[in-house]
């Protein structure tokens, strides 16, 4: 089984379809939930929504037993409308002074409880229909059809759509709320034509990820994207695409590890649900850790290479000030492992800037002291207007040596008038004109 | 022996600087201000000296010894927001909370804490409130009851965090003369306080604060209007583009 | 044959309390052994759910109640999956399950600065779908995933009650014995952090508390439903009470009572139409009911004062 086959296959087509668009559109809805710190309103909204699955399913199967392709209509109506029952209930406990976690999980288990009863009774009084929204727990994508595709294409298109013509609004509304409303943008509209998409991508997902798993394939895209971009159009088409990534990869997993784990004699299903959300959740933590600038790993190197150029600038300052040095003696003054500064060292070398056993270049001259000029400027500002003693300057202004950037070093030299000399009464280094 | 002692203090809060390079020591016995701008870090040095948050470097002795050892002789009033007024719980009750330090894992109340807790409450003017629950309390009463509790733990420091904000003046001159009168006892009292006008009326002492240490000393000598414009005044800009700089490079923020 | 086949909801009570006196502890009926579980249940969540709500914790709370599945695929690795609700085996699985959670949830949010909502929905549902995986895996069977997330009321037997009467026996000596320390813990962490070095050990025993308890109820009423019981009974007492050991005492006691509605209903319902619902997922309605009737009360009441006030 290629990968096109899963595109086309008359089995395959309708669950690959089907989560990739309900995943899009969950993606594009969870970035807004996350920006909002709302995320977890998926989790409640989506346990909530069981009930009225029941209840619309048991409706229907009275009134249309012949029509069971049409019954997912019953499972849309009925969604929305246990949902938007909670999201009610939420707000009045909330009113109550009921704080927000407790309002979400009071409603969350026992609309949930609801659901449970109903579907017991539906157990024992409509035993086919019953196995249709046992599926509804875990999802399952399997069974999707044309129609379904359909219609959840359709769902995730109004939803791009939505992101892709309002966005001007939606940027307005995420960044300030209250400035916003104030400008006569139509805040509460806006608010609950996002509620109503909420609800639609919801419902799309209950049926590949079922209930219990949802605000998995909410949170997670949203929170990958937001590791790579803080453009607010770019994290929406990076939490779809993750979104969708997400689903396929699921997908694919769920079927593959299936047909892989199934032997002669056992037949063994590897539930699709499940599967997306891991590989969602393992977007969202490689993200987080290996994203370019805020995930850790880029975060622990971005530190680990300041470590090694302030340990480079103070090895450099040493040898402007002392002349010729050998390792043994930088060890002992400065209190650096030998195998470290044999490192460092050659390093330091290879770019240029010392020579020899160790003395500086006419290149390693300008840097040192153009490294001692922003040290003894400091201590000048630090004195000067900041009114510090100036016994108490050397030790701040050795770690702002590292750090000053060029354009605060000529904001520096300008507010001081172009000092010569620092509170030590040593000779402050002029800036090289040339590099 | 210093009652508060602070050396090369570096606090951060991610990418920001909060504290740098903060060093002072205030002798027992004197009401000291803490005064400084929005976001000068006051609340930040007090938790740090509590030890409720953790310094990037520095040391800080309370009584000559670190935190952990003197726990029993600290009482701590904070902010009246970091507190949910909805707790389950009436104003006798709260006050008792200050006696648990002193009961270890498994002790329990007794008679002699009910009633140096009663005794406390009638103190500060409360003692018809006692089985009133606190959201249901007025700003004024319920920072009473905060100094009551203070009161109750029998330390000899005190650290209140902006004691008077959103309090009507009787209850603030009241708190005042309480707190005076501790300090007659021997007590320390450290105080945020952001009513530059009353600073002379109310202390001994004052630490100015903007990031950094401006200046520690008796108020006379130091409250002075050339150290007020160099804490209030806009000469640190490049210091605070710095710090900030500095923080991030720190802790690898981009 | 159960001895209270064919009674109604009257009936049902009757019986119940005659029987209480002498049956009951001889020769306990299935309906009788769900009514203890249920109770036991109710008093290990009623000590420590206001705690958790007080603390703004019962989204965490309800993320453990998620993540214990993965304690249980643990335990069945481990032990086998003959007996995995053996007490030892809850307790491994339940401090699998909380130190998992706990950690991963506070490395987002504090190594990787995640928000905290983002963080606690990040760790749950992958936590949850790796559980549902290793269950699948593991007892090639998808309705033990099934079963921990609705629980199975009516498949309780004895053993389920003496393990959840040793459960609440476990929260009730450690909530009183440590009381002062959960109190202030919840109320002023500041403070409690001042006047003592190891306040934050009670935090984690409550996390403790909170997983094996869910783990506990986990049989009768699964993960979800267990948040009912947390929540729910403290909301509704909270509208009459003020001081946080009434409170307790009240929490208690309405989970309790929504249990013995909850069953004698079901049986009810069984006798008078012949249907067969779901006793855990009603007792989690009557949770929800009683909260609405007594605000519902409340309101009366608080009006009827102002009428006899107006009339003064």
């Amino acid at each position: 089984m290629s990968l096109i086959d899963f595109f086309i296959d008359p089995v395959l087509r309708g669950p690959t379809w089907g989560t990739l668009f309900m995943c899009i559109a969950s993606g594009l809805i969870g970035s807004v939930l996350l920006l909002r710190k709302k995320t977890l309103l998926a989790e409640s909204l989506s346990h909530a929504a069981y009930p009225g699955v029941i209840l619309g399913v048991s409706l229907f199967a009275l009134a249309f037993p012949a029509h069971e392709e049409w019954a997912f209509v019953s499972v849309l109506a009925g969604a929305s409308f246990s949902a938007f029952l909670a999201l009610k209930g939420i707000e009045w406990l909330m009113r109550r002074k009921v704080s927000p976690d407790a309002a979400l999980c009071f409603i969350l288990a026992v609309f949930f409880g609801a659901g449970i009863v109903a579907a017991s009774s539906m157990q024992s009084q409509l035993p086919s229909w019953h196995q249709k929204t046992q599926m509804l727990l875990f999802g399952q994508a399997a069974t999707m059809t044309g129609i379904h595709v359909a219609l959840y294409g359709g769902l995730a298109l109004s939803i791009a759509l939505f992101f892709l013509l309002m966005y001007r609004p939606l940027q307005s509304v995420l960044f300030d709320r209250d400035f916003s409303s104030l400008l006569g943008l139509n805040v509460k509209w806006l608010e609950r034509l996002i509620f109503c998409l909420l609800l639609a991508s919801l419902i799309v997902g209950i049926r590949s990820v079922g209930v219990i798993l949802m605000s998995g394939m909410i949170i997670a895209p949203a929170v990958a994207a937001r590791q790579f971009t803080h453009h607010l159009h770019r994290m929406f088409f990076l939490a779809s695409f993750f979104g969708a990534l997400s689903g396929l990869l699921g997908n694919f997993l769920s079927i593959w590890g299936s047909m892989y784990l199934s032997t002669e004699t056992e037949r063994m299903t590897l539930p699709t649900g499940p599967s997306i959300v891991l590989v969602g959740s393992c977007f969202a933590f490689l993200s987080l850790l290996f994203a370019p600038q805020r995930g850790l790993v880029s975060r622990l190197f971005r530190i680990g290479a300041f470590r090694l150029r302030r340990l480079e600038e103070n090895i450099l300052k040493y040898f402007w000030k002392k002349g010729t040095l050998s390792r043994k003696i930088l060890h002992e003054t400065l209190h650096v492992p030998m195998w470290a500064l044999f490192l460092v060292l050659r390093r330091l070398k290879k770019q240029g800037w010392i020579e020899g056993a160790y003395s500086l270049t006419p290149d390693g001259m300008k840097r040192a002291a153009s490294i001692v000029r922003l040290h003894r400027l400091w201590e000048l500002y630090l004195t000067e207007q900041l009114k510090l003693e100036t016994g108490k300057v050397h030790k701040t202004a050795e770690e702002m040596e590292h750090i000053l950037t060029p354009d605060l070093e000529e904001r520096l030299t300008h507010l001081l008038g172009a000092p010569t000399q620092d509170p030590h009464q040593q000779p402050i280094p002029e800036k090289s004109r040339f590099p | 022996m210093k009652a508060w002692e602070v050396e090369d203090l570096h606090v951060n809060y991610g990418k920001k600087q909060v504290l740098w390079d903060v060093s002072f020591s205030v002798p027992p016995g004197v009401m000291v201000a803490i005064v400084g701008p929005n976001g000068a870090g006051k609340s930040t040095l007090l938790k740090t000296a509590l030890g409720l948050v953790e310094p990037l470097s520095g040391k800080i002795d309370l009584l000559g010894q670190p935190v952990k050892k003197v726990k029993q002789k600290i009482a701590y009033v904070p902010q009246r927001e970091s507190v949910d007024w909805d707790f389950p719980i009436t104003a006798l009750e709260l006050i008792l909370m200050g006696r648990y330090g002193r009961l270890g894992l498994l002790g329990r109340l007794r008679q002699a804490d009910r009633e140096a807790a009663l005794r406390s409450l009638e103190l500060v003017g409360m003692g018809d409130f006692a089985h009133t629950q606190i959201g249901q309390l007025s700003g004024g009463q319920q920072q009473r009851l905060f100094i009551a509790r203070a009161l109750v733990q029998g330390g000899s420091l005190f650290f209140l965090d902006e004691p008077f904000a959103g309090v009507d003046l009787a209850t603030e001159k009241s708190i005042v003369s309480l707190l005076q009168a501790q300090k007659e006892e021997g007590k320390t009292i450290f105080s945020v306080h952001h009513d530059l006008p009353t600073v002379e009326e109310y202390f001994d002492w004052v630490i100015l604060l903007n990031t950094r240490l401006i200046a520690c000393g008796p108020v006379k000598q130091v409250f002075t209007a050339e150290n007020l414009a160099l804490t209030f005044g806009k000469s640190q800009e490049l210091f605070d583009e710095a710090a900030s700089l500095s923080a991030k490079s720190i802790s690898g923020i981009v | 044959m159960s001895p209270y086949w064919g009674a109604n909801f009257f009936e049902f009570f009757f019986l119940f309390f005659t029987r209480l006196f002498h049956s009951v502890w001889s020769q306990p009926a299935t309906d009788e052994i769900q009514i203890g579980v249920l109770c036991m249940t109710a008093i290990s969540c009623g000590l420590i759910g206001p705690f958790l709500v007080l603390r703004k914790m019962t989204m965490f709370a309800n993320s453990l109640s998620h993540t214990v599945l993965l304690g249980i695929a643990g335990t069945i690795f481990f032990f086998g999956k003959e007996t995995p609700f053996d007490l030892t085996h809850l307790l491994v699985g339940a401090l699998l399950a909380a130190f998992l959670t706990a950690l991963l949830t506070e490395g987002l949010i504090k190594g990787f600065r995640l928000q905290e909502d983002a963080s606690i929905g990040l760790v749950f549902t992958s936590l949850f779908a790796l559980g549902i995986v290793f269950v699948t895996l593991f007892t090639k069977d998808l309705h033990l995933g099934l079963e921990s997330v609705v629980g199975n009321v009516d498949a309780l037997k004895l053993s389920d009650f003496r393990a959840s009467t040793l459960l609440a026996l476990l929260n009730l000596s450690l909530i009183t014995l440590f009381y002062r320390q959960f109190q202030i813990g919840s109320f002023d962490r500041g403070l409690a952090k001042t006047l003592s070095s190891c306040s934050s050990l009670f935090h984690y025993l409550l996390l403790f508390l909170t997983s094996v308890t869910c783990i506990g109820a986990f049989r009768a009423i699964g993960v979800i439903l267990v948040l009912a019981f947390l929540v729910g009974p403290y909301l509704t007492a909270r509208l009459f009470f003020h001081r946080l050991k009434p409170l307790l005492v009240a929490s208690v006691l309405l989970g309790c009572l929504a249990s013995l509605l909850g069953v004698a209903f079901s049986r009810h319902l069984l006798t008078t139409f012949g249907l067969p619902l779901s006793t855990g997922g009603l007792v989690v309605c009557f949770i929800g009911l009683l909260y609405v009737l007594s605000y519902i009360v409340k309101k009366i009441y608080r009006s009827g004062m102002l009428l006899t006030k107006a009339h003064d």
